[in-house]
């Protein structure tokens, strides 16, 4: 009996050693400056693909989100300013395309350290969605893009349609699934692996880490509802206020 | 960008339909990239056995035969394309039509884990090549000699036989091959409003390096502009038709609206004789309820401008309809899910621009429906083997697939719901409303998935200029 509690006694003296090591500024140096780093040398991880995930539920399918984070080329006070004004001046010309696109709830621009965001909700496909903008205000995209690192290659939009698509795609943030082990599966998707059925749920702190390594912003779940997905044309049309 | 248009350098199967009474499709491995190349010239000059290319350049008598090629992008890699060519290719068909299996719908039975052979190695399939003659016979000869291994081609089993019923019907029996995109450049434009209210297409809707559906914008051309120019995507599909189950499914919703108080509204007493002579009450209703879920009436005639019967007198147009306000045409019918012509959509921008040439043939024999006669449990496998052409995938085929013809983003009234003859529909879920004259629809349920994919690939249909390239490349 005694040698069975003393053995429990060691187990709770080192499960709390175990507890209380990462709060510690040495080890979290450590974890932080040389373990990840080491991790992701051995185990390189490919960035997950930003955007809703894909789904063939209507549910699913309207009210998506889109969280474009877009490093501005000039980051100083001015540089901040210039992309303010774009947006400013464009102000007529985005509730025209909001009107003539017919698939958004809500668009936002926000100026975040030196990038500027645009957040949008919106229904259907990702790929329509731009395309029918670049259609209706393209040269919007262009005042903004063009402030925006590597942005140059993509604009004129209008003459970069599928280029500009992929760009705006790859700006758009990795939804972390609110499913833990849909970040294992969204990781074996992405290295081709066939993968599935053998989960090592010890393993998913590490994945989140080597992901949130490789992809610095992400957005955590893809929105949450307070009422269930209706498209805008279904609300205007409910409400009469024509669609 | 040249914008002349010469059907010399087009393939033939872009812009006229054959009218072949028979179509074989070969799923085609490139296993030697050199003596492939040199069979792509073969083809060019119809030399060394292989058959011609079929060119759009117009003809007094129809060919014996008709020849075309469609290559993926794991085929264009096979034939050693260089890299900086295969990066100038659309990112939807440079990932293939599997990896783009949700926007198509492609879920459960029809994803592509699913899909028959050869299709389930998606990888292996480099090239489609169809060859359309008379009979059978043609065929097998066509076929050993244009695929041997001489020519570092391997053939993936089975080969795809389609063929045309009798008429222009297809299967579910409705008329098919009624309404395609019109060009100045094909079709003149000579009484063209008459035929049709549709604008006619420009021919960037189909061909790359012209203008496009929409005002100012272009589509990326594959690099060098001899590869991408007057060359065209192609969604090739292998769609499985439950034939029965759709017939079923008339009865039973005919079997529904009997009992519905509102039966008499969508036909009155005495009007079935309008939709069929001697047609039973029950037999009139599966007719209506097959006529408003297509938007035609099985013999081709449109809702639009013949609501209450498929024999109108005087006779309607077949095509020249619109979509109003007060149309009788569901919201929701098939035809107009996939292409709404003028009707007011959400996507304002959208319309008339994500049409698609559309060539198709069934396979599998025709279904005579018997009522009298027990289910065969072995029925014969039916379906159609389809070819959705447009010059950009993602802004036509795949944009009017996910969408359009399943979540029905297009029309507040049918979001939420699937294409009722195509659509990744689950009884449990599925609904569909029948338009009234007056009032509310009444809405069926529990339609089941009629049509299932059982394969396809996305393939780039080379000019004649395009394959006189990719056959002189070296290394």
């Amino acid at each position: 009996m005694n040698g069975a509690s003393n053995g429990a006694n060691d187990a709770s003296w080192l499960d709390r050693l175990v507890d209380w090591l990462p709060t510690t500024s040495l080890f979290k140096f450590i974890a932080a400056k040389i373990l990840v780093p080491i991790w992701a040398w051995r185990t390189p991880v490919k960035r997950l693909e930003g955007g809703p995930r894909p789904s063939v539920q209507p549910g699913d399918n309207v009210q998506r989100m889109m969280n474009l984070v877009m490093p501005l080329k000039d980051k100083s006070a001015v540089g901040r300013a210039l992309a303010a004004l774009a947006i400013a001046q464009n102000k007529d010309e985005i509730y025209a395309g909001l009107d003539n696109v017919g698939t958004v709830h809500f668009a936002r621009f926000v100026i975040v350290a030196d990038n500027i965001c645009m957040f949008s909700v919106y229904d259907g496909d990702f790929t329509n969605y731009i395309r029918d903008f670049i259609v209706t205000i393209g040269s919007v995209f262009d005042a903004v893009v063009g402030l925006v690192e590597g942005g140059d290659k993509v604009i004129p939009s209008a003459e970069h349609v599928d280029e500009f698509i992929d760009w705006v795609h790859d700006h758009d943030l990795f939804q972390v699934s609110d499913v833990a082990t849909d970040i294992l599966r969204d990781q074996e998707a992405v290295n081709g692996d066939a993968g599935g059925g053998k989960d090592d749920l010890r393993k998913l702190p590490r994945q989140l880490i080597l992901q949130l390594n490789v992809n610095r912003n992400v957005s955590l779940g893809s929105g949450y509802r307070a009422y269930p997905g209706y498209s805008a044309a279904q609300v205007r049309q409910r409400f009469g206020v024509g669609w | 960008m040249s914008t002349a248009f010469n059907p010399a350098d087009v393939q033939g199967n872009i812009l006229r339909g054959y009218r072949k009474p028979r179509v074989r499709y070969l799923m085609i491995e490139i296993t030697e990239p050199i003596a492939a190349r040199r069979w792509l010239t073969a083809c060019l000059a119809g030399s060394d056995g292989v058959p011609q290319i079929t060119t759009e350049e117009p003809w007094e008598t129809k060919p014996d035969i008709c020849f075309n090629i469609g290559l993926t992008y794991p085929g264009l890699r096979a034939l050693g394309t260089p890299a900086a060519s295969l990066a100038s290719f659309p990112t939807e068909f440079i990932e293939g039509m599997n990896k783009r299996a949700i926007k198509l719908g492609d879920a459960g039975p029809s994803a592509p884990e699913n899909w028959d052979k050869p299709f389930n190695q998606p990888a292996r399939i480099h090239l489609i090549a169809s060859i359309y003659a008379d009979d059978v016979a043609r065929l097998d000869s066509l076929q050993r000699a244009a695929i041997s291994d001489k020519w570092g081609l391997k053939l993936l089993e089975p080969a795809r036989d389609g063929w045309c019923f009798n008429g222009d019907y297809v299967h579910f029996n409705y008329t098919d091959n009624i309404s395609q995109p019109k060009f100045a450049e094909i079709h003149g434009t000579d009484n063209y409003p008459d035929w049709d209210s549709q604008p006619m297409a420009p021919l960037g809707t189909v061909l790359l390096g012209y203008e496009t559906n929409f005002e100012g914008l272009t589509w990326r051309l594959p690099q060098p502009e001899a590869l991408g120019h007057n060359g065209s995507f192609n969604a090739f599909r292998v769609l499985e038709q439950d034939v029965v189950g759709f017939e079923d499914y008339l009865t039973s919703a005919a079997d529904t609206l009997l009992k519905h108080r509102d039966v008499d509204a969508l036909l009155p007493p005495g009007d079935e004789a309008k939709i069929g002579a001697g047609l039973s009450r029950r037999d009139a209703l599966r007719e209506l309820v097959a006529a408003n879920m297509c938007g035609r009436w099985r013999n081709g005639v449109p809702l639009a401008l013949s609501p209450d019967t498929p024999n109108p007198s005087p006779d309607v147009s077949r095509t020249n309809f619109d979509y109003g306000a007060t149309s009788r045409c569901p919201y929701g019918a098939h035809i107009r899910r996939c292409n709404p012509r003028g009707a007011q959509i959400v996507q304002r921008v959208a319309n008339h621009s994500r049409r698609l040439v559309r060539r198709g043939m069934p396979y599998g024999p025709a279904y005579v429906h018997d009522p009298s006669k027990p289910r065969d449990p072995n029925e014969p496998k039916r379906g159609l083997l389809g070819n959705f052409i447009g010059a950009n995938l993602g802004a036509q085929f795949e944009a009017m697939s996910c969408d359009w013809l399943n979540l029905g983003l297009q029309d507040p009234r049918v979001t939420g719901s699937n294409d009722p003859l195509l659509g990744a529909n689950e009884p449990a879920t599925s609904w569909f409303d029948l338009p009234l004259p007056s009032g509310e629809p009444i809405r069926l349920r529990g339609l089941p998935r009629f049509v299932t994919t059982k394969g396809g690939a996305y393939t780039f249909l080379p000019s004649i200029s395009a394959i006189r390239y990719l056959g002189a490349m070296s290394g």
